[in-house]
This record gives structure tokens, C-alpha cells and sequence, in this order.
């Protein structure tokens, strides 16, 4: 059974479009499910007979090639809709790179609820569209040539992501943003298409060049945030 | 302005020879044309071209629901009205963009998505956006410029908002014609405080390319209505303007036999139309492209008019240069260099095929090096009014051509062969003269005019 009380993503979600009444039953239909890193929530080409919604964590998705290479289509953070309601293949399956929370329905299930309410059918096209966005920022950063773009547009989408909704950094205040990243370097080098030893040697030279500090092995701090937007072309 | 005022002078000067317009022509959408296209390709003549392509590519998406039908239309296209059906095609249509997209090589590049149909504002816009969605992530297209064809008696605020959210800049209405009457006499009503509704919505969204269609040759239509129709889209400022024949073959498309025969212009008056309203258009400013389209002066098909790149396609007149163009649902027809080849046709067994993970073009035909050179001649003479005649050619075609030029609508300039300006309603018969398929058969096309 979900909870959609103590939820922490509850105002940000696809929900937030729904009364205490309409949230009770919801509730009714949604469950709770924790994942552990590299475990899948929905497999490529089945029905999606799964939609849900991330409370905690970051999930990558991603296809198979005809040939069988992985392509990461995108990652999604708290907050963030997976699924497709309203019928349709999955095209693409999610798997967790952390520990993770999500709300799980069923489509079927989903699909009566929303078609019922069409307020939540709105905030689905709402998401449909941030999806699509995302899509586009993902192509545009893995069409990119060096691996400094990537790593430096990388960076960027981590520090929006997975900043608090609503607040904006102020970087000329002078003040750094630590973000720590739900990813190893392997990774992040397995998501961007690039070797480990690229990826390390980036995040040294952005080191060296006084853009990020990096504290530990998941801590990234942005001590200039226009060099970086700068190195993402 | 000169130009446009000579043009315009000279149309006035179009004469009416029927024995020249006796014989229906193809439209040349592409050469050779989609009545020449057979069975014998088989499956794989598609799935070589898609490995061998490279450079930039054009898609067109085909979208057959409409939530009504209109009477004279002879697209390939159904009522929405079953969401199992809209579902199971869109399903079929994802697997069709996996399919595709995983055969095109790296050096292939998306640069243009047309929406065509029916009607694409006849689905959902989640499901619109999630086809977007698809095409940019499987063909890794995250810029192409878009383009979608609108029926205004569907098109709502949520349509308005994803335009504009997806980034779609150009557009195409299906207007044919403002008359009251005349909506009712073809099953298309839609009242012109819907076009204008439309056409303002649009702009809002950021369409900075919007036509119009137009008929003339209605059933019971005048030269009055088709001047208040073409005053009117001049006057909500479409960009573009294709202003078409009506063509009544109620043997072929059985939805026509709805529209009463009886009241439709004849030949002479068609033809008197097309030349009012060639000539009001251009006084109205626009540029003539080709033989049934027209442009601003800014707008970008104009451009490729004036600078001599403009082509032709099976969405008509286009700027578009690239030498690819993938067509993707039922019926769509996919042109390459050397082959054109067509979609399953009949949508249930398009959705079929595609649940097995089979691509469903087989039909068409291989373009020999023959069939390019003649249909480099006539995409030249449709889109310039001009073409190099290889001497090969021209032996052949002089005896049909003589007509032509004894009437002065053509003429000889050293290898070159020119379509003069009162020539221009005449230029599908005379580009037909280089159409080596062309025989009884062609009965079956429409009338140049």
C-alpha cells in the first residue's frame, strides 16, 4: 500500500493534480516497491503493464539494440513519471542505479483512474512533454564529439535534477553547489558511451582547471558553474 | 516587384486550348509515378536502401484517422472513431520507427518530420507527443524541423499548446474553401470563425509557415466564391497557398459519389479558375510556385522558387534538398535515389505485419538510370519552367511536344526546353511528353487543370 500522506515527492508529482478524495483511491490502487541497484522495473517490448512514479532515487532507462548494445535513453530522479498509461509498448525498461522508492500501478489500473479525471490526464500530457524535452537534451548530449562536452553537460543535468524543486542556486553569491552523484564513474563512463579512464581523466582536468572539487569518489562540488556551462558548448 | 507584375500581366494572357489538356496527366509527385509500381521488389529492396542511405533524411509520418470524412478526399485515411483501432496502429507505427531507424546507418541525419494524413490532429496530443518522442529518440533527431497538416474543425487549445511545446514551426490547414454552400455540397463544414480561430491559435504557438489548401472546380461553385476564398486566406495571411483542381473520379474513390455531379464546372470554367486564380493571387503578392502552389516573398519555399531549388516531392512543392525521404505508416511511399517503394496500403494488414516485426514496403519500383534522367527533366521543367534536353530525349519527345510548341506555350533555347509563362497550366502535359510510361493507362489521372 502507498502512502500518499507522508510521500516526499507528493507536490511535485503527477498526483499533485488530485483532491484527498481522488488521492485515497489512487492509494487504493498503488503500491510501494524498493529496488536495489540494477534491479528492473520494466522490461523492454512487454506490455507495460507497470507505471510508476519515483519517490527516492535515480533509475537509468534504456533499450537493446537489434545488435545488442545497451542505449540509455535518458535517467529519471525523484519526482519523475515512468511508464506509458493509455496503451502502447514500453520501448525502453528502467533499472535502478541506487537504492530506490517508486509507486508502482498497474496500466490497466492507471488508465481507468485517469481517464476519469481529467486533471491527471493533463498533468500526463505535462509529463509527455517534459519526457520528449528530455529525449532531445539527451540526444543533443550524446551527439556531441568530446567527451569534455558530455561530461561537463552531464554535470549540469545532475546539478537541475537533482536540486530541491523550486530552488536556484545563486552562484554569484560566490557560493559552491555539492551535489553527490548516484553514480560511479563507470557509470557515468557506461551512460555518456566513453571509457572509465576518459571519464577520470575529465573530472581530474576539471579539477585542476578550479571548475568542480571533487571530495570524494561521489562528492562533486561546482565552484564555477559559467566554466562549466561554458566547457558543455 | 517587376517580376510579379509581368507574371501577372502574362497570366491574364493564359488561352484555353482543350485538345492540349484532352489527355489526363499525372501529378509527378515522383518519377516514375506511383501507377507504375509493381509487386516484384520484395522485401529486401527496402532494407538495402535503408543501409545504404546517408546524408540528410526527410520523414514523412502518416496518420490515416480523421474524425470525419470529407466527401471529395481521396487520401488513404478513417474515422477515429474506435480507440482500439487508433491504438493498434500507433503500436504498429512505434515498431515501424524501431525498425527503420535501427537500419540507417550513422551518416544519416533526421533534418525534416512531416505529419501528414488524414488528419494528425485526428489522435490524442499524448499520443502525438509520445510519436515525437519515439522519432527523436530512435533516429536520434533532436532539432529537425517539423511540420504537421491540421484539420481546423479538430484543432483545440491542448493541440495549440503541444504545437508549440514540441516546436512544430510550419503547418497546412485543410481549408478548400470558405463558401458555406459549398462545405455542405462536399462534407467539409467548417465556419470561417473556425479558420480564423485556427490560424490565430497557430501563430500563437509559433508557426511561422502556414498554408493554406484551396479548391477550385467545386460543385457549384463561382468565379465569386473562389475570389472570396482566395481574398480571405490572403487576408489571414497564409504563407502558403496550394490551390488544387477538384477531381471527381467517383469510380475511384467511392466516397465522392456523395457529391452531386451535376453542378460541377466544366472544363473551359476550371480552367478560367485556375487562371483567376493564379492572377489574384499574385496581385495579392505572392509568388507563383510551380503550377498549383504559391508563397510569400519571405517564406522559404519562395526562396528555393527564386533560386532555382525547388523540388518536388509527394507532399508537392517543397524546398526540402534532402535525396532521402522514409515514409513511415500504412501507404506512406519511401523515395531513394534508385528505388521508390510503398507501405502496406490496408492498414489492418500494415499493423498485422509489423506485429511480427516484418516492415511492410514491397511495392514499388527500382528508378533505372533511365527513369532519373527523365525524371530529372520533368521535376525541372514543373519546379523551373526549364530543362536541359539530353539529344536522346529530345528526338523522342519533339513529336509530342510539337503541339506545344506550335501553340507557343514552349519553346527551344539551345539544349534547353523553356515552358513560357502562359505555358505554365499546360505544364504537366508537357512534362508528360517525357514520360516513357505513358499510355492509354493514363486515363486514370486527373485533367492538367
Amino acid at each position: 500500500m502507498a502512502n500518499c500522506d507522508l510521500c516526499v515527492v507528493r507536490n511535485r508529482a503527477i498526483c499533485s493534480s488530485l483532491d484527498a478524495q481522488e488521492l485515497e483511491v489512487l492509494n487504493a490502487i498503488g503500491r510501494t516497491r524498493t529496488m536495489q541497484p540494477g534491479e528492473s522495473l520494466i522490461w523492454e517490448g512487454e506490455d507495460s503493464v507497470l507505471v510508476a512514479n519515483v519517490i527516492d532515487g535515480v533509475l537509468k532507462l534504456s533499450t537493446n539494440t537489434e545488435d545488442g548494445r545497451e542505449q540509455i535513453v535518458g535517467v529519471v530522479y525523484p519526482s519523475d513519471f515512468i511508464g506509458r498509461p493509455f496503451g502502447g509498448t514500453t520501448g525502453h525498461g528502467a533499472t535502478a542505479l541506487t537504492e530506490a522508492t517508486v509507486c508502482v500501478f498497474s496500466r490497466r489500473d492507471f488508465d481507468a483512474f485517469a481517464r476519469e479525471h481529467p486533471a491527471l490526464e493533463h498533468k500526463l500530457l505535462e509529463r509527455t512533454l517534459a519526457e520528449l524535452d528530455r529525449t532531445r537534451r539527451w540526444m543533443l548530449l550524446l551527439g556531441r564529439k568530446s567527451a569534455s562536452e558530455k561530461l561537463a553537460s552531464f554535470l549540469l543535468e545532475m546539478e537541475e535534477r537533482l536540486r530541491p524543486s523550486g530552488c536556484v542556486w545563486n552562484f554569484e553569491d560566490g557560493a559552491s553547489r555539492r551535489i553527490t552523484l548516484p553514480f560511479s564513474r563507470q557509470q557515468i563512463a557506461d551512460v555518456l558511451g566513453l571509457t572509465i579512464e576518459t571519464v577520470s581523466r575529465q573530472f581530474t582536468r576539471l579539477k585542476n582547471d578550479g571548475v568542480v572539487d571533487l571530495p570524494s569518489r561521489r562528492d562533486v562540488i561546482l565552484l564555477d558553474h559559467a566554466a562549466l556551462v561554458a566547457e558543455a558548448g | 516587384m517587376t517580376g510579379a507584375i509581368t507574371s501577372a500581366i502574362l497570366a491574364r494572357m493564359w488561352t484555353y486550348h482543350p485538345e492540349l489538356l484532352a489527355i489526363p496527366v499525372p501529378r509527378y509527385t515522383s518519377f516514375p509515378t506511383a501507377a507504375e509500381f509493381g509487386d516484384s521488389l520484395g522485401p529486401n529492396a527496402f532494407i538495402d536502401a535503408l543501409e545504404q542511405a546517408s546524408g540528410d533524411i526527410s520523414l514523412y509520418v502518416h496518420i490515416p484517422f480523421c474524425e470525419k470524412i470529407c466527401w471529395y478526399c481521396g487520401c488513404n485515411t478513417s474515422v477515429a472513431n474506435r480507440t482500439g483501432r487508433v491504438s493498434g496502429y500507433l503500436d504498429a507505427l512505434h515498431r515501424e520507427i524501431g525498425l527503420v531507424a535501427e537500419r540507417l546507418p550513422q551518416g544519416a541525419r533526421v533534418t525534416r518530420i512531416a505529419f501528414g494524413g488524414g488528419s494528425p490532429n485526428g489522435i490524442s496530443p499524448i499520443d502525438f507527443v509520445r510519436l515525437v518522442d519515439a522519432l527523436a529518440l530512435q533516429f536520434a533527431a533532436d532539432s529537425p524541423v517539423l511540420s504537421i497538416e491540421l484539420d481546423p474543425r479538430t484543432m483545440r487549445a491542448d493541440w495549440a499548446a503541444v504545437i508549440a511545446a514540441v516546436g512544430i514551426t510550419r503547418a497546412s490547414l485543410g481549408v478548400q474553401t470558405f463558401a458555406p454552400q459549398l462545405q455542405n455540397a462536399i462534407g467539409r463544414v467548417q465556419p470561417a470563425s473556425m479558420i480564423e480561430e485556427t490560424t490565430a491559435m497557430l501563430r500563437g504557438a509559433g508557426v511561422d509557415s502556414l498554408n493554406f489548401d484551396l479548391m477550385y472546380g467545386l460543385p457549384g461553385q463561382t468565379m465569386a466564391d473562389l475570389e472570396d476564398s482566395l481574398r480571405r486566406t490572403a487576408s489571414l495571411g497564409a504563407d502558403r497557398i496550394a490551390l488544387f483542381g477538384y477531381a471527381h473520379v467517383p469510380h475511384l474513390i467511392a466516397r465522392q459519389r456523395k457529391i452531386d455531379a451535376h453542378a460541377l464546372p466544366d472544363a473551359a470554367q476550371r480552367f478560367a479558375m485556375a487562371a483567376r486564380g493564379h492572377e489574384l493571387l499574385v496581385d495579392a503578392g505572392y509568388v507563383p510556385i510551380g503550377f498549383d502552389h504559391f508563397a510569400k516573398p519571405g517564406d522559404a519555399l519562395a526562396k528555393a522558387a527564386l533560386s532555382g531549388t525547388l523540388r518536388r516531392n509527394f507532399q508537392g512543392f517543397t524546398e526540402d534538398q534532402a535525396p532521402v525521404l522514409i515514409g513511415l505508416g500504412a501507404s506512406s511511399i519511401s523515395g531513394f535515389p534508385d528505388l521508390l517503394v510503398q507501405n502496406e496500403k490496408n492498414t489492418g494488414r500494415y499493423r498485422m505485419m509489423l506485429s511480427q516485426d516484418r516492415l511492410t514496403a514491397s511495392r514499388g519500383i527500382r528508378r533505372r538510370d533511365e527513369d532519373r534522367r527523365r525524371g530529372a527533366a520533368i521535376e525541372a521543367l514543373l519546379c523551373q519552367g526549364r530543362a536541359r534536353i539530353e539529344p536522346i530525349l529530345k528526338e523522342e519527345a519533339w513529336p509530342f511536344l510539337q503541339p506545344y510548341l506550335d501553340a507557343g506555350l514552349c519553346r527551344s533555347e539551345g539544349d534547353d526546353l523553356v515552358i513560357v509563362p502562359q505555358g505554365l497550366p499546360y505544364a504537366r502535359s508537357i512534362a508528360a511528353c517525357f514520360d516513357s510510361y505513358r499510355n492509354d493507362s493514363l486515363r486514370r489521372f486527373s485533367s492538367a487543370v
